[in-house]
């Protein structure tokens, strides 16, 4: 077996491109790096222009989780105007943000990451024709079933946003629309259709049953609907060996409401406590950005043109008390305390991920029903407020893939200053001056590479893992 | 090329019923505005002739297109773009990765050479020599130009291929020019919006199949079924523009009344879309039903025209009957002429003849 260098990408079924560097010796990935190779500037272009453009602007950073980029620009401006949303307004508003980011956890399982379970590499094992039947890229019958209930599921953010993807309607001070009876009616029609494709296809069972499960164990002993069919192949591809996260998990908190966030904020490394955003900074040192590494709130956007050769991405590399953290499904379920979460957070792996995303699926289906329950068409949806000609802001909010944050800064009416950490930023991050990697450069060393593979399979099965949002990552 | 299966044949495939199809069939026929009559005809077409291979590529941008394509779509719609991309090249959805991904398009493009549609989402950075949008150790332009050379017409989806998009902002840091600043040898047929109406993909693509040539266009190069009305002419918060009735504050009680959003910004009496009628996500909605002005993201140069939120105050109510019929005829075509006498027509005049005055450029 001969040491080898490895280029992957692009990669498919990705939002966005990415290519990662992998140096292979004795058959496993030795060093990996995660190259962005998209670079759009958005940060640059806010400069200057009015800062509830920000809400409309913002959300064009990626197609897949707009309402979360508007989310996190509404409650950036929320702090720096002093514009508080009445309770309404929050519900709403945590309404259509967890609408979109269960679809994106149900696209991902079906049209990201089940289908390499499908490919030819697999051929031999006793799991592969179902998963070809049911897997194979654009033509599997999941694909199918998904992309419906999805389209009927975002039929409440059209209710309630007017259209999808790009919603608008969720200002600093609430919501744009007032709800009728009627528009709750087939709100509520429409999360059972998708409970019931959950049950039907999804878990093979009720909602409520899976996310009772409390222990790995009993995990692994679940065996119906696609996710039985997930935890049988990956138990036989050992997907729990794989793809390991540095351990350490953040949360910003998902879905704004007027007592709490619904999943709570935190840091878990063993244990948990509070994310204190100051400690947050941004290390250009293997990125092609120029500048010093600084906080969000004073850091520039300067691509260095002439892609110096220590750096590798477009990619910022984000530290929290200097070190990396994961963020995503799986870390939010363990900060607000899922015990089944909690039981995998000890081993970080790639399974650990997509079974975080399973038991997220099941909570916020739940989490979805309660809050559309307690729409009040009669009440107040949108708070008086204005903008300030001077402030600064911090808007924290959860995308499916992770924490976003959105930092402000505005003067004479223009902004000044305009700083995004996506969640694969943080997740996809290159190295930082001390030569720490990012997280899925680290979890990559040790991945196995069969003799003659390109793109290692299970490279695929550790990166997808994360499911990665390459356009948001450096915008 | 007698290899290329029809359309209906891939679409039964795919498990899609004859009786699904026809109602595909006068589906479209309706959405394009062709009535019952051509029902058969695009049903023939769809039956007889080869299926036209579609390639999709993605440049600078955020995949908002395909999202609303797979995601938005009129179930049947849908199916027909999953079986129409199933596939010949599309990297957000295909099942190659890696060099076979490249390889696939090299070996679709050689196949279908002269005969294949192109469709592109997103737009080329030219910036630093294209080095910011990277696809397979290439600048993404290279492999643009080099999937149009053979492709028989493109297609640019959503507004980042046709006019620029949000990335093309103020001061365009990577130099994101839309796809016929690029090919300029190609019938290039434009539908814009961010992103544009799944219905309007579909219905655009299907026509192409199924008469074997663009449907047709705007002066922009917009298709003129989509593009030819304002989203105000048919605007169900209309009458209240004519009436006067406005929403002047988010909060205020106008809004909870579904008044009239102009003076929150609303662009709807300059944006040339099919919002107000087909409608999103099925057509449950669009944003001005939502209570959000419309931002006009069909239109050339919308994210740079000042703010979105940016009130009309010098809007001037009544008595100008004669100009707004004519601002009418020119701007709305087919339907909106002669409907209504418009209110604020010097504000919209001023800021129709800006949008137009650049589009002429363009």
């Amino acid at each position: 077996m001969t040491d080898r260098s490895l280029i992957v990408g692009p990669f498919n079924r990705v939002e966005g491109d990415l290519e990662i560097r992998l140096d292979v010796r004795d058959g496993a990935v030795a060093a990996a790096y995660t190259n962005s190779p998209l670079f759009r500037g958005f940060e640059m272009m806010l400069l200057g222009k009015d800062p509830r453009d920000a809400l409309t602007i913002t959300p064009r950073i990626c197609g897949i989780c707009s309402i979360s980029q508007s989310a996190a620009a509404a409650l950036a401006l929320a702090d720096a105007s002093g514009a508080v949303m009445p309770a309404q307004g929050m519900l709403i508003a945590a309404i259509l943000h967890a609408v979109e980011n269960l679809a994106d956890h149900v696209t991902h399982f079906n049209l990201f990451y089940m289908p390499d379970f499908a490919r030819p590499v697999y051929s031999a094992e006793p799991w592969h024709d179902q998963a070809v039947a049911r897997f194979t890229a654009m033509e599997g019958s999941a694909a199918r079933d998904a992309v419906t209930a999805r389209a009927e599921l975002l039929h409440i953010v059209g209710l309630l946003g007017g259209k999808w993807p790009h919603t608008l309607a969720i200002q600093p001070a609430g919501v744009t629309k007032t709800p009728t009876t009627s528009d709750k009616v087939r709100i509520q029609t429409a999360l059972r259709s998708f409970r019931r494709h959950l049950e039907t296809t999804l878990f093979g069972a009720p909602v409520e049953t899976f996310a009772a499960l409390s222990r790995k164990d009993d995990l692994l002993n679940w065996t119906t609907g696609d996710a039985g069919l997930f935890i049988r192949i990956a138990q036989a591809v050992g997907l729990d060996d794989m793809g390991y996260g540095p351990g350490r998990f953040m949360s910003f908190g998902a879905y704004p409401l007027p007592d709490r966030r619904a999943f709570k904020a935190g840091v878990w490394n063993g244990t948990l406590s509070p994310v204190d955003t100051t400690q947050i900074t941004e290390d250009l040192s293997h990125a092609w950005m120029l500048g010093d590494t600084a906080h969000p709130r004073d850091s520039t956007t300067e691509p260095d043109e002439d892609m110096r050769d220590t750096a590798y991405s477009w990619c910022k590399a984000p530290r929290l008390n200097g070190q990396t953290v994961e963020t995503g499904a799986l870390a939010r379920q363990i900060i607000d305390a899922n015990p089944l979460a909690r039981d995998l957070a000890a081993h970080p792996s790639a399974f650990a991920r997509v079974a975080g995303r399973l038991i997220e699926i099941a909570r916020t289906q739940m989490l979805l029903e309660d809050l559309a329950a307690q729409i009040d068409p009669k009440d107040r949806f949108m708070g008086h407020w204005d903008m300030p000609a001077s402030g600064t802001g911090e808007g924290l909010v959860e995308a499916a893939r992770g924490a976003l944050g959105h930092w402000v800064n505005f003067d004479g009416g223009k902004i000044t200053g305009y700083q995004i950490i996506a969640p694969t930023t943080w997740n996809f991050s290159p190295r930082d001056q001390e030569g720490n990697a990012g997280p899925v450069e680290a979890a990559l060393v040790g991945a196995p590479v069969r003799d003659g593979e390109e793109t290692p399979i299970a490279v695929q099965h550790i990166v997808r893992s994360f499911d990665p949002c390459m356009v948001c990552t450096v915008h | 090329m007698s290899q290329i299966e029809t359309f209906y044949e891939v679409m039964r495939k795919q498990g899609i019923t004859r009786r699904s199809f026809m109602k595909y069939c006068s589906l479209t026929a309706s959405a394009l505005g062709l009535g019952p009559s051509f029902v058969p005809q695009i049903a023939h077409a769809m039956e007889t002739k080869p299926r036209t291979p579609v390639i999709w590529v993605n440049g600078l941008e955020c995949t908002c297109c395909s999202e609303s394509f797979i995601r938005g779509a009129h179930p049947l719609a849908k199916d027909v773009v999953l079986s129409m991309i199933s596939l010949d090249y599309s990297e957000t959805l295909m099942a190659a990765a890696g060099h076979h991904a490249e390889a696939a398009l090299e070996e679709t493009i050689e196949k279908y050479k002269g005969n294949y549609i192109l469709a592109v989402e997103g737009n080329p950075p030219l910036n630093e020599d294209g080095m910011f949008c990277i696809v397979g150790g290439k600048p993404f332009v290279e492999q643009l130009k080099h999937a149009a050379q053979h492709a028989k017409a493109v297609i640019s989806w959503g507004a980042c291929a046709s006019y620029g998009c949000v990335q093309a902002a103020k001061p365009n840091p990577t130099q994101a020019t839309p796809v016929h600043k690029v090919i300029t040898d190609k019938p290039i047929i434009k539908v814009p919006g961010c992103p544009p109406i799944a219905e309007v993909m579909t219905g655009v693509i299907t026509y192409m199949l199924t008469f074997d040539r663009l449907p047709e266009l705007d002066r922009q190069g917009r298709p003129a079924m989509f593009y030819g009305q304002r989203i105000h002419d048919k605007c169900y918060r209309r009458p209240h523009f004519d009436a006067g009735q406005f929403v002047e504050h988010w909060d205020d009680d106008n809004a909870r009344k579904g008044f009239c959003l102009y003076k929150m910004g609303c662009k709807g009496p300059t944006t040339y879309n099919a919002c107000s009628t087909v409608r999103w996500n099925e057509g449950v909605s669009f944003p001005i039903q939502s209570g959000h002005g419309c931002i006009g993201c069909s239109e050339d140069g919308f994210w740079d025209q000042g703010s979105f939120y940016n009130r009309v105050t010098d809007l001037t109510q009544f008595g100008i009957e004669a100009n707004a019929d004519k601002i009418g005829m020119t701007a709305a075509g087919v339907v909106g002429a002669g409907v209504a006498a418009h209110a604020a027509v010097s504000a919209l005049k001023a800021a129709q003849r800006k949008t137009q005055d650049k589009k002429e450029e363009a």
